[in-house]
């Protein structure tokens, strides 16, 4: 079964069973750079033994006695051509690690924002657009992070661990000591280190955290604290917040200088240079084997020093990965019912015994009752958190009511085709989301095959016409955060012009807008009349007049309808309602 | 004369000259003298234990090697290695544990300085700069500029151990040490053209990421009205387009920083080769031992990382310099609201006179000129005119936030500037057209002006409004959280609480730039019974938005461009038919009720007469 509301085929199949199987499903796609980088990769770590030995060699054939200019040269060459290599080599580690984390990057970008337009409008309505924009660049960005640097880095300077390995190998068995042993603490050293240091760091970032965002909404709120007289105040909790910060650091830097590797690094040296020495001296190595052994230690130094940062790196990035999967495997949990009722809606709409609840402690909606005829508008009133956005939220199936049932032309919710119900219901949000497009695409998005005869009828009748035409390119003005700026009050006419397109058979305003001036808000006023015309209107309304002539009046609180019925009634039922329409 | 200079002389960023900027800089550090010393010391001696082991490594060699070395010697110079490695570690953890008190410490007392500079700033200051860039030099700036210290200490370490293997390599065999130091100014040349390279690649590609970023933001802020008229592949071809850009600026940007550390490795592998053949020449030819040219080739990588590190640490340390330079800027700035006294009033009547006063922003926009407007102990006075008529500078004013330039501004018949501001301010309660709250509980927030008001007296005062039930309306009354700026709670719920911390405080003048957001009806009723609380036990100057504000005032002020037009009460003024009729007609007419008794006729049905004379009427 199809769960998704809107499909496109992603480029290629991933495992979401876990993060680490889905970063490998995207890598084996990336097959091509990603060998690369590792070649790359093993190919640098490989050459740098060459002049560890060619050190040996060279040394050997200058303390011989009689020593050929012809191995010199053929030293020197060795090295230059080596070295050069490593250059190459170096290259395709950091650029295929480079191509990797890009490709990688943009894909799961790619797949994340196909599937969240496969979420349900439950799914939508519920999740935080800001939560999902920080997942949508920076979680994204934390998973290329893994790649360059991340694993560039680690298993660039890993390699360099293995060469002392193979070279003591070659040279003595006995001198395989000292680098296994090395091996063994570095590996044991770094865990220890990262366990450590991560709790110290969560708790640097948090201090800082909290004395940035309390200094953030000081300098913000600076009226505020300055007309309250509490400046004194708050210097002294910026200093306690920045004291507990300073302290985290030093924390921090406490753990960082003693950084173990180092310490094991200076002692393999020594140990190794002796060990080295002892075998000489015993005669069963020469010296020309010390120098190589001894400069092949010296390579010990690139995992110490250069791969720490990786290794956070790379959790952090494993937590990117974790958030976004957790997006991409929650479950859409409303069916298309794709074989279900199909009809042009006439407009009647009713809720019988509706309860329904976000989260188990409290109810959003209890025991909601109401009958509205095709063609009436009805106006939603109440205080914040009364339950008005989630009862207009029942009526395109946004969500299913947990008891009760809601019904559109007598059939239950449930029965309709998802479809057909939703493209004949226009939903008008508080927030009035516009494109970076022209006015006209914005007003023909729900209908882009419409005529500009059309598009500017349904400016006409939102009212919208004579503000579009002040604008500087009129119909064609590119508006949105790189464009004109409109008012609440425009946004709203837009949208209305949008809603006049696509002629929807129910419309559901969630109207918050203030007018600043009486001639804006008779224009709203008339657009908000015209709009309702024809169609089973539901507003979610401040304003007085609306509320003062819808066709029924339905009073929210606490989840519950506290009043219901015509102006005039209300006037005589509800001591609340009347307050609101006393004139001191 | 200067000293009403106002706004006008605000100048706020400076360029320091080098001297004065190390000056400051000294002044910070002065108190960790000892521990700066003392690193300095251990990075001297860091620096010149790092040239050594290759030094000790080669008599060993030689020794071993002429067989000439008993085994104490050998032991000894082994034990050296092995000692100097250790000293090595020991140097790294005494400077890394001091670098991280130093600068942990220097930056907070640099951040505390220009915080404090922030919170004794005037409101024109606030006015003129975003308060995100006054956050980020109290954070992110003093944090580059501490990244100086550290960066210092690692460019002195990196040099002295440069100078020590020159010398080394130098009175080893000359030749061979020039040999080397020729492939300095290579090196100096290829990291900084490449500096200037990447530089630019990142500066593009952080360029387009913005638009990148903004279009991804858009995309998916779009999803859900996608969704709602089923236009998905409409908003998936805008999201494609920007994230295969997105892709290619960071291929471009990857391939040129995928360059730089292959080319210095080539670098390096040339000297070495070019080191290897040429001391092994020296060797052949009796001018150095064998040690001495593995000594050499040892150091080679000893030398040229130092060079390479200083080199391209240069543009942090310009950056590090030019943070220093705002945040002291910041601490520095010149405040223009000046007092002449320190009175502390026990308390006030609320008396206010405002005298032939002349204000002017800094802009050299004039507001106020020749301003006469005299407001009695306990009257609620209200201003109304069109944007720009000097509303809100009045209530400024007032607060002295601002500094005026002629005439004179009395509170209690006593001079402004002769009161200690806080003093001033704390008979005052101000609430701003947003109103603003801090993170925290409602209690808290409502406490925030009058700390030594009790719990007990908060609620007893909450529940007279609306009997209460606002707080019903909060998940957990008085104790709900209201997150940051208040964006956890409602505007209208926000509304009430600025309202309720004038209410606790219980200030003499009452000050209200009133907000125009549009609020539930129910709770507008609240918030008028909270203002008329208020009104009876202050002294009141309304800066007014909504009708009831206006008609519940003594007297109405009509203001445009500076000037009192009328005064008097609504009636009084509506039924002359002037300016303020002119304004009720533009701003508050759609509040009244008779406009919702007339909305019923005004717009029903007609649709096709209206499309006739759409702008009507």
């Amino acid at each position: 079964m199809n769960n998704s509301e809107f499909t496109i085929p992603f480029r290629y199949k991933t495992d979401r069973s876990s993060p680490t199987r889905w970063l490998i499903s995207h890598t084996i796609h990336l097959w091509l750079p990603f060998l690369v980088a590792v070649i790359g990769a093993i190919g640098n770590a490989a050459l740098a033994g060459v002049p560890a030995i060619q050190f040996g060699r060279a040394y050997d054939n200058l303390t011989s006695g009689t020593p050929l200019r012809q191995v010199l040269i053929q030293s020197a060459v060795l090295i230059l051509l080596t070295q050069v290599g490593r250059g190459l080599f170096q290259f395709f580690r950091n650029f295929g690690f480079e191509i990797t984390a890009q490709q990688i990057e943009r894909n799961v970008r790619e797949e994340f924002y196909i599937n969240l337009l496969g979420k349900s409008m439950t799914f939508h309505s519920l999740q935080s657009i800001g939560d999902l924009m920080a997942r949508a660049t920076n979680d994204i960005r934390e998973v290329n992070y893994i790649f360059s640097p991340g694993i560039n880095n680690v298993l660039g300077s890993i390699n360099f661990l293995f060469i002392p390995i193979t070279v003591a190998a070659g040279i003595h068995p006995a001198l395989l000591a000292t680098p296994l042993a090395f091996l063994l603490l570095y590996v044991l050293s770094i865990i220890h280190y990262l366990r450590v240091l991560k709790p110290v760091t969560e708790k640097v970032r948090a201090t800082f955290g909290t004395m940035n965002s309390r200094l953030a909404e000081d300098i913000d709120g600076i009226e505020t604290v300055k007309a309250a007289g509490q400046e004194a105040k708050e210097i002294t909790l910026f200093q306690s917040n920045i004291k507990a910060y300073r302290d985290a650091s030093v924390e921090q830097g406490d753990i960082e200088a003693r950084f173990m590797p180092l310490l094991l690094l200076a002692l393999a040296m020594g140990f190794g240079l002796a060990h080295a020495i002892f075998l000489a001296r015993r005669g069963e190595i020469g010296m020309g084997m010390v120098l190589t052994y001894f400069s092949s230690l010296a390579l010990l130094n690139f995992p110490t020093n250069s791969s720490i940062r990786s290794y956070s790196q790379i959790s952090l990035g494993m937590a990117g990965a974790r958030r976004l999967l957790k997006i991409m495997n929650t479950e859409n949990n409303l069916d298309e019912n794709e074989q279900g009722f199909s009809q042009r809606i006439q407009g009647e709409v009713a809720f019988s015994g509706v309860t329904f609840s976000y989260t188990p402690e409290s109810k959003a909606l209890q025991d909601v009752t109401l009958q509205v005829h095709p063609g009436q508008t009805v106006a939603i009133v109440g205080q914040t958190g009364s339950g008005k956005t989630t009862l207009i939220r029942l009526i395109n199936r946004t969500f299913d009511p947990d008891e009760g049932q809601v019904m559109v032309d007598g059939v239950n919710l449930r029965d309709w085709k998802l479809d057909s119900l939703r493209s004949q219901i226009s939903i008008i949000e508080q927030d009035i989301f516009l494109f970076s497009r022209s006015v006209a695409e914005n007003i023909a998005f729900g209908k882009p095959e419409a005529t500009l005869e059309e598009i500017q009828e349904a400016a006409r009748k939102a009212q919208a016409e004579s503000f579009i035409l002040e604008l500087d390119e009129g119909y064609e003005t590119v508006i949105g955060e790189r464009g004109a700026t409109l008012s609440g009050g425009q946004r709203q006419r837009l949208a209305l012009a949008r809603a006049f397109l696509t002629d929807p058979r129910i419309l559901i305003l969630d109207d918050s807008t203030s007018a600043i001036d009486s001639r804006t808000e008779d224009e709203i006023q008339k657009a908000i009349k015209l709009a309702s015309e024809g169609r089973t209107t539901f507003i979610i309304t401040h304003r007085l007049s609306q509320i003062r002539w819808a066709d029924l009046i339905v009073v929210m609180k606490k989840g519950r309808i506290s009043a219901i019925g015509r102006h005039e009634d209300l006037l005589q039922t509800s001591a609340a309602y009347r307050n609101i329409f006393s004139g001191d | 004369m200067a000293f009403h200079q106002g706004l006008a002389g605000e100048s706020y960023d400076r360029q320091y000259s080098n001297e004065v900027l190390l000056e400051r800089i000294r002044g910070y550090a002065a108190p960790y003298k000892t521990q700066l010393i003392l690193m300095l010391i251990t990075i001297i001696l860091q620096g010149v234990f790092a040239a050594l082991p290759p030094v000790f490594v080669s008599r060993v060699l030689d020794r071993a090697q002429a067989g000439t070395a008993d085994n104490r010697m050998l032991t000894i110079l082994v034990a050296a290695v092995i000692g100097i490695e250790l000293a090595g570690f020991v140097f790294y953890y005494v400077i890394h544990r001091l670098l991280a008190r130093v600068t942990a410490d220097i930056s907070r007392e640099l951040s505390t300085d220009a915080f404090t500079a922030a919170m004794r700033q005037d409101m024109a200051f606030f006015d003129q700069y975003s308060s995100g860039k006054v956050v980020s030099r109290i954070t992110s700036d003093t944090r580059d500029f501490v990244l100086l210290i550290q960066l210092t200490m690692d460019v002195a370490s990196g040099i002295i151990q440069s100078l020590v293997v020159t010398v080394i390599l130098l009175t080893t065999e000359w030749r061979l040490g020039l040999l080397l130091l020729s492939f300095v100014p290579v090196t100096i040349l290829i990291v900084s053209s490449y500096r200037s390279l990447a530089r630019r690649v990142t500066r593009d590609g952080m360029r387009a990421l913005a638009d990148v970023n903004a279009t991804i933001k858009e995309t998916i802020s779009g999803i859900s009205v996608a969704k709602n008229f089923r236009q998905e592949a409409s908003v998936y071809q805008d999201f494609t387009h920007s994230n295969d850009v997105s892709y290619r600026i960071n291929y471009r940007r990857g391939l040129v920083l995928s360059i730089v550390f292959p080319t210095i490795r080539i670098l390096g592998g040339i000297s070495l080769a070019a080191l290897t053949y040429f001391g092994g020449m020296s060797v052949i030819q009796g001018l150095i031992s064998a040690g001495a040219w593995y000594m050499i080739l040892l150091s080679s990588d000893r030398f040229l990382n130092p060079i390479m590190s200083v080199t391209s640490y240069w543009t942090q340390i310009q950056t590090g310099l030019a943070a220093a330079e705002r945040v002291f800027a910041l601490i520095d700035s010149k405040h223009t609201v000046k007092q002449t006294g320190a009175y502390i009033p026990e308390s006030l009547t609320g008396k206010i006179d405002f005298e032939k006063l002349t204000f002017r922003y800094s802009s050299g926009l004039e507001v106020l000129k020749n301003f006469d407007l005299h407001i009695s102990p306990g009257e609620n006075v209200a201003i109304v005119g069109h944007t720009g008529a000097g509303k809100s500078s009045i209530a400024r004013l007032i607060t002295r936030f601002y500094e005026f330039q002629e005439g004179q501004l009395r509170i209690d018949s006593r001079d402004i500037r002769e009161y200690d501001l806080i003093g001033l301010r704390q008979h005052m309660g101000i609430v701003t057209q947003v109103p603003f709250l801090f993170d925290g509980t409602v209690l808290e927030n409502i406490r925030f002006a009058a700390p030594e008001i009790s719990p007990e007296e908060v609620l007893r005062l909450a529940k007279r409004i609306g009997s209460g039930e606002w707080l019903e309306t909060l998940s957990h009354g008085l104790e709900t959280e209201v997150g940051e700026r208040g964006a956890q709670i409602s505007m209208g719920q926000r509304q009430l609480v600025a309202l309720m911390r004038v209410l606790a405080h219980h200030p003499s003048i009452f000050i209200l730039d009133e907000a125009t957001a549009s609020i539930d009806p129910f709770t507008e009723k609240q918030i008028q019974e909270a203002l008329n609380l208020i009104l009876a036990q202050s002294t009141s100057v309304l800066i007014a938005h909504r009708l009831s504000t206006v008609t519940s005032a003594d007297r109405i002020i009509v203001l445009d461009k500076g000037e009192i037009l009328e005064e008097g009460t609504h009636q009084s003024l509506l039924k002359r038919g002037g300016n303020y009729a002119e304004l009720y007609e533009t701003y508050f007419r759609h509040q009244s009720l008779a406009y919702v008794e007339e909305a019923g006729t005004l717009f029903r049905g007609k649709s096709s007469g209206m499309r006739q004379n759409p702008t009507a009427p």
